[in-house]
């Protein structure tokens, strides 16, 4: 396995596959919603806006040159459109996270959710099934009794691979509003899910039952003025979790204190750059996405413009800041006009939480090395879509002194925003969801 | 989501449907729209085209005529966004609470500015009757009703069901004004139970939710004008085509707005 050392500069990316249909016209119901690696990144799941979930297995080749490519391992509906008659509006089948579970045994799980339910699925493999019945046909048809005259025991005979997705657990009705966010436990026993206004803290195995472990709701909704925007657990400390806020502040929590955990341990907040203060300073700081580190000393957040890294025992300021489009800054009020403002951004931690790793418009995405301090955006497009084609570095011209190869930002286009990006938990692979294609790239092997 | 939504769609609610849009058209998108690209100065193409059918989508011109306005212009025109946006999240099939408390957030601050700056601008008191709620020269709204307009309307855009499975959708009475005794507008907005409720989008009619803004700034000329701005030769030439100024060189007269002009506001607003 190789470490993921390098730096953004040292590791030249290179497309290796892309999934999904190729025309421009794009049915809704493929737009990608999610993406997440398993815990040996042996498996990459997507879930999109029809509710579907795909989930692609890596292949080992025995090829030494190329990398081993991702192949569709199963496909299965997860939630489907409900309809909410008292309100005449509709529960999107969308799904908005999925989340591994740790594998115990030679089946997999994981959580999906959409905006209301979530559910743990079990992904098994058959490969051999009974054959010889006494009683039976091959068909399953019932022999007549009469006619047996011998015993016959049956045997497991080798089949064709069969990947089977089952819904073992359906956590439902615990939301009122949107569900955001889930989170796996490292005590492998619990999670939480969490939507505008509260948190929940599940037991993997109980259904009927969760605890509520923030409310922020007001007792007089008028005074709503701050939502929940995402929420994870500590990767260690079972007792320890995180969610942002719509206000761009991130509170720790530790669920030892009490059992309801609206009163934080910590609270995470950056004071305001006056000199940047505008009519849009709030939404820009609304956090979209928290990720813990791998190692858990540090967590990252993703505004609209920024990546910030925390270091868990500085409350007042990040540790780091990285732009992600700060060309975008003079053109907030046009991305307010036509809603872009809103895009919620996810982002991502290599293997050893040395790169992070966030999406843009353009089909852009962008990668920082923390200890080379070196960024760099790179683009996934159908043009740079040849195999083990190096992937060249785009660069966007602010001002109007546009050079060769730059792009400038007004001919940046602002439909084709990467909003799902993930890493593989230890190489150098990473998935960067365009709207309905799903890209692969990894580090050139020499 | 509505990132993605320019034209105006057929708004489809069907369940097994997998083409879903959410109609959203804002007014001044609807001007670029019917203007064209040749209406622009530079060679950029107009950014308000359909969306998700293989054409780009592109920032126009705002940011740089905004950045000419005056600051009251700004703020203006951030206003009328904003109002036109919690508007249509009425309409849209997939409501977000996040984004109708940013937008919330967004309205009730720029008010308080214009609030503040209410009080020492005004020259004087409109000519016409003043109705009980909306008396310009009263810098504060009175104390016993919600604390700031938009408090109401954040309120009416969130619904929430309680652990009471008896309760029912209610639909919100006419408001009748703050004189009824202080914290009825309170009562009513944060009593709204409903069932197993999945949204906090209200059957609330969009009168009750704007009744409380303090309108009396606005100019309903304004909106008529930004609704649908005519070509101008030479005045538009510094501005482009979105935004005449025009427009908003009445806006010191909309301090001083009659009053009897506020029903037309809320009728434009509410479209009713």
């Amino acid at each position: 396995v190789v470490g993921a050392g390098g730096g953004s500069n040292d590791v030249q990316w290179c497309f290796s596959q892309v999934k999904g249909a190729i025309d421009d016209d794009v049915a809704e119901a493929d737009i990608i919603s999610t993406v997440e690696f398993n815990h040996s990144g042996e498996l990459l799941a997507t879930g999109d806006k029809g509710g579907r979930v795909v989930i692609f297995q890596q292949e080992i080749e025995n090829k030494p040159q190329c990398r081993s490519e991702y192949n569709v391992y199963s496909t299965f509906q997860s939630h489907e459109p409900e309809f909410d008659y008292l309100k005449s509006l509709e529960i999107e089948e969308k799904i908005n996270k999925i989340r591994w579970l740790p594998q115990k045994n030679a089946a997999q799980f994981l959580l999906s959710t959409n905006d209301k339910t979530i559910k743990l699925w079990k992904i098994s493999e058959r490969d051999k099934r009974p054959e010889g019945y006494n009683l039976k046909e091959e068909d399953g048809r019932y022999i007549d009794p009469n006619t047996v005259t011998a015993l016959r025991v049956p045997v497991f005979r080798p089949m064709d691979l069969m990947v089977e997705a089952s819904p073992r657990r359906v956590f439902a009705n615990a939301h009122t509003y949107h569900i955001n966010s889930i989170s796996i436990n490292s005590d492998h026993e619990t999670y939480l899910s969490a939507d505008d206004l509260r948190i929940n803290l599940w037991h993997q195995e109980i259904t009927d039952r969760s605890f509520n472990i923030v409310d922020i709701k007001p007792a007089n909704m008028e005074e709503l003025t701050e939502v929940i925007t995402a929420a994870e657990f500590h990767p260690h400390q079972c007792n320890t979790f995180v969610y942002s806020s719509s206000k761009g502040t991130i509170r720790l929590c530790d669920m030892r204190a009490s059992a309801l955990c609206d009163t934080h341990s910590k609270l995470f907040e950056e004071p305001e750059d006056p000199s940047n203060r505008s009519f849009f300073s709030e939404i820009i700081s609304s956090i979209s996405d928290v990720k813990f580190s791998h190692n858990g000393r540090y967590m990252m957040t993703r505004d609209y413009l920024s990546v910030k890294i925390w270091d868990l025992n500085m409350e007042s300021r990040p540790v780091e800041t990285y732009q992600v489009h700060e060309y975008l800054r003079n053109k907030l009020c046009s991305l307010y006009e036509n809603d872009c403002i809103f895009d919620k951004f996810e982002c991502c931690w290599n293997g050893n939480d040395s790169v992070v790793m966030t999406g843009s418009y353009n089909n852009f995405f962008r990668m920082f090395d923390r200890g080379q301090r070196r960024d760099v955006t790179l683009e996934a497009s159908r043009e740079g879509s040849k195999p083990q084609q190096v992937l060249k570095p785009r660069k966007v011209c602010a001002d109007g002194k546009r050079k060769k190869d730059e792009i400038s930002v007004d001919s940046l286009d602002f439909n084709k925003k990467i909003l799902h990006t993930a890493w593989h938990p230890q190489d150098n692979v990473i998935a960067v969801a365009t709207t309905n294609n799903l890209y692969i790239f990894q580090d050139k092997v020499n | 989501m509505g990132q993605r939504d320019i034209v105006s769609y057929e708004t489809s609610v069907r369940r097994k449907s997998r083409i879903r849009t959410a109609s959203t058209m804002c007014r001044l998108d609807v001007d670029c729209a019917v203007k064209g690209p040749e209406q622009h100065g530079n060679a950029l193409p107009s950014s308000r085209y359909m969306v998700g059918r293989g054409v780009k989508r592109k920032l126009n011109d705002c940011e740089d005529q905004m950045l000419d306005l005056p600051y009251p212009q700004q703020r203006q025109l951030v206003l009328d966004l904003c109002l036109d946006k919690l508007q249509s999240c009425q309409r849209r099939a997939e409501p977000s609470l996040h984004r109708s408390v940013l937008l919330a957030n967004t309205l009730r601050q720029i008010q308080q500015e214009m609030r503040q700056e209410g009080g020492l601008h005004l020259e004087s008191p409109p000519p016409a009757p003043a109705t009980p709620r909306h008396s310009p020269d009263l810098p504060p709204v009175p104390s016993d009703r919600p604390s700031t307009p938009v408090a109401a309307l954040s309120s009416s855009l969130l619904c929430e069901d309680d652990n009471d499975a008896q309760s029912t959708c209610t639909e919100l009475p006419k408001g009748t004004g703050s004189e009824d005794g202080g914290k009825s507008q309170d009562l009513l907005f944060g009593s709204f139970e409903i069932t197993n409720s999945t949204s906090y989008l209200t059957d609330l009619q969009l009168d009750d939710i704007f009744e409380d803004i303090d309108t009396s700034m606005y100019d309903p000329s304004d909106f008529s004008v930004l609704a649908c701005p005519p070509p101008r030769g030479s005045s538009g030439a510094s501005l482009g085509n979105d935004y005449n100024l025009k427009a908003f060189s009445t806006s010191s007269s909309t301090l001083q707005m009659c009053l009897n002009d506020l029903d037309h506001i809320m009728e434009i607003l509410v479209r009713s």
